[in-house]
């Protein structure tokens, strides 16, 4: 019995154990509830980790992303915290990045520099981030012990609010250059493209410290921007490099809806900058654990992969 | 006359049976318990039996070799810039087997000498690499080309598609032999080469060569066919899955 769970997966060809696939789910699913983040920055180094081809991991996470987002993106729609005219300028910048970043994947590809760059770019973006978000939880929980402490102004005006082609938003009440969002979203669809990620865990701090946009709305038109700029890498994936991974994206789909539930339920026991300082330690031991990886001699100096 | 004619033919009947008899001391038949197998969405590898009958003696040998669809290998090695390991060298094998394994009743150096193993072309060191490498073992010097067969040897026996040993041969009085072979879960779809062949006292004096197919099939080949022959629609179709299953994901955590 338990050797017939094994499930071949057509475009990544391997055969792997079915509960690891939706177990991977799962676990990311529940991290994904429980700190409301996609998960897509855990799920692409971990396929990778257990075996599939760095290319086939960050295709098929994209088509994962899709309907993660679709299914978060909907909740904030109804809920009217989505504000389309930024999605859309985001957006403009997110097809273009992708695309660019898919052709950038190809090139590297071919170079065999692809798991570099994608390793890197995780290391780079995960660590920067991550110690952010603990040096700003820690520092909330100790405001919250001492109280009296004083409170930050959102956001100043600086040179970024002196560039042309100024534009009204009125859902998020600014008055800013449309340059701004479309290179913000630019920047996040080449990272969606090469790391296999939504890239909310760039474009949510973008969105609050370098726009301004209101919080209430930044996570529902992040993931507007996400839905399409996924759908696109998914899209140009399947017709470039053949890597999505249908049936791989399937099962880790229906491990991570049941996990997001529970992860949704436990996240009401835990208080806000509790939550963001165990995420932000997530984040530096994934990117300490990739950092290792390049940094530690590996046992092959050699590799080898079949071209077909 | 006739009589002259009937002992003719009665000659070179007898000199063809003499002749059929000579290449009966060494005759061999093998078969495998499955020559077509799909790679089915349960794949994970398969077993199937090598047998066969023999005309053999005491002290024989039988070996079997199989080797798989030719295939390029990107070939990269690593070393240390700044700090990280980075690919610094790509080498690329053209047409070399994705599969190769040998399974014999003794140890191969045992069986034969490295000299007949060779002229047989018996062993991954015997399968022309040198010729296959294109960069940038071409005009390297040997220790070099060495080096990179070496790893590549390595490499593939790390991800089982050149095991050093799949299993053993029995060889049952001198008759009958049969052997378990392992297919392993990452091996290419094509056709085979099974080549059994029979050693005595160092020599290899019969040999039989029989195929094996490999294809993937059901939900996998489907799946793998519409990715490749019509990728554009693959895209939207994986796309629009997405959105009903985050859809249907949405729909339901509301309901609960």
């Amino acid at each position: 019995m338990l050797a017939s769970m094994y499930i071949y997966l057509p475009i990544a060809e391997i055969s792997m154990h079915i509960g690891i696939i939706i177990g991977l789910g799962g676990g990311v699913g529940f991290l994904s509830g429980l700190f409301g983040v996609g998960g897509g920055f855990l799920m692409t180094p971990l396929l990778i980790f257990f075996g599939i081809p760095p290319a086939v991991a960050v295709a098929t996470e994209a088509n994962q992303i899709v309907a993660s987002s679709v299914s978060g993106g909907l909740a904030h729609m109804r809920r009217g915290n989505v504000d389309f005219k930024m999605g859309g300028i985001l957006l403009l910048g997110g097809v273009v990045g992708s695309s660019f970043g898919v052709m950038l994947f190809a090139s590297l590809r071919e170079m065999g520099q692809i798991d570099l760059v994608i390793k890197l770019s995780y290391v780079v973006f995960l660590g920067i981030i991550g110690f952010l978000m603990l040096l700003e939880s820690v520092r909330t929980i100790l405001r919250t012990r001492r109280p009296g402490g004083r409170k930050t102004k959102l956001h100043q005006h600086n040179w970024l609010h002196g560039l042309p082609l100024k534009m009204r938003f009125r859902r998020s009440k600014l008055y800013i250059s449309a340059l701004l969002p479309l290179a913000i979203g630019a920047f996040v669809g080449v990272l969606a493209a090469i790391m296999g990620v939504g890239g909310g865990f760039i474009m949510v701090p973008a969105m609050i410290y370098l726009l301004g946009m209101p919080t209430s709305i930044v996570v529902g038109t992040s993931l507007f921007q996400i839905i399409f700029v996924t759908a696109n890498v998914t899209f140009l994936q399947s017709v470039q490099t053949q890597t999505v991974d249908f049936m791989l994206a399937g099962l880790l789909l229906f491990g991570a809806v049941i996990g997001a539930q529970f992860g949704t339920r436990a996240s009401a026991l835990l208080r806000g900058e509790q939550l963001r300082g165990l995420l932000a330690l997530m984040v530096l031991a994934v990117c300490i654990k990739l950092g290792f990886d390049l940094a530690l001699r590996p046992d092959h100096l050699f590799s080898v992969e079949l071209l077909k | 006359m006739i009589r002259a004619r009937q002992l003719i033919l009665g000659f070179i009947l007898l000199l063809g049976m003499t002749s059929l008899a000579a290449a009966n001391s060494g005759r061999l038949v093998a078969d495998l318990s499955k020559s077509n197998i799909a790679i089915t969405s349960g794949f994970h590898g398969t077993d199937l039996l090598l047998f066969g009958a023999v005309d053999g003696a005491a002290g024989d040998d039988i070996l079997v070799v199989i080797s798989g669809p030719p295939t390029d290998i990107a070939q990269r090695r690593k070393a240390n810039r700044a700090g990280i390991w980075i690919n610094v060298e790509t080498n690329i094998w053209q047409k070399v087997p994705s599969l190769y394994t040998i399974l014999a009743t003794s140890p191969i150096d045992k069986i034969a000498s490295p000299k007949t193993l060779a002229s047989l072309a018996i062993g991954t060191n015997n399968i022309g690499l040198e010729i296959a490498a294109k960069t940038p073992i071409a005009g390297q010097s040997k220790p070099t080309a060495n080096e990179f067969i070496a790893a590549l040897q390595t490499n593939m026996a790390n991800i089982d598609l050149w095991p050093d040993q799949t299993g053993n041969v029995t060889l049952t009085e001198n008759a009958l032999f049969r052997a378990e072979v392992k297919l392993p879960a990452n091996i290419l779809s094509g056709t085979y080469d099974v080549r059994v062949l029979q050693f005595r006292n160092g020599v290899a004096i019969s040999e039989d060569i029989t195929n094996l197919y490999i294809n993937k099939g059901g939900l996998s080949a489907g799946i793998y066919n519409f990715a490749h022959n019509y990728s554009a629609l693959y895209g939207i179709f994986a796309i629009l899955f997405a959105v009903a299953a985050g859809w249907l994901a949405a729909a339901a955590f509301r309901r609960s």
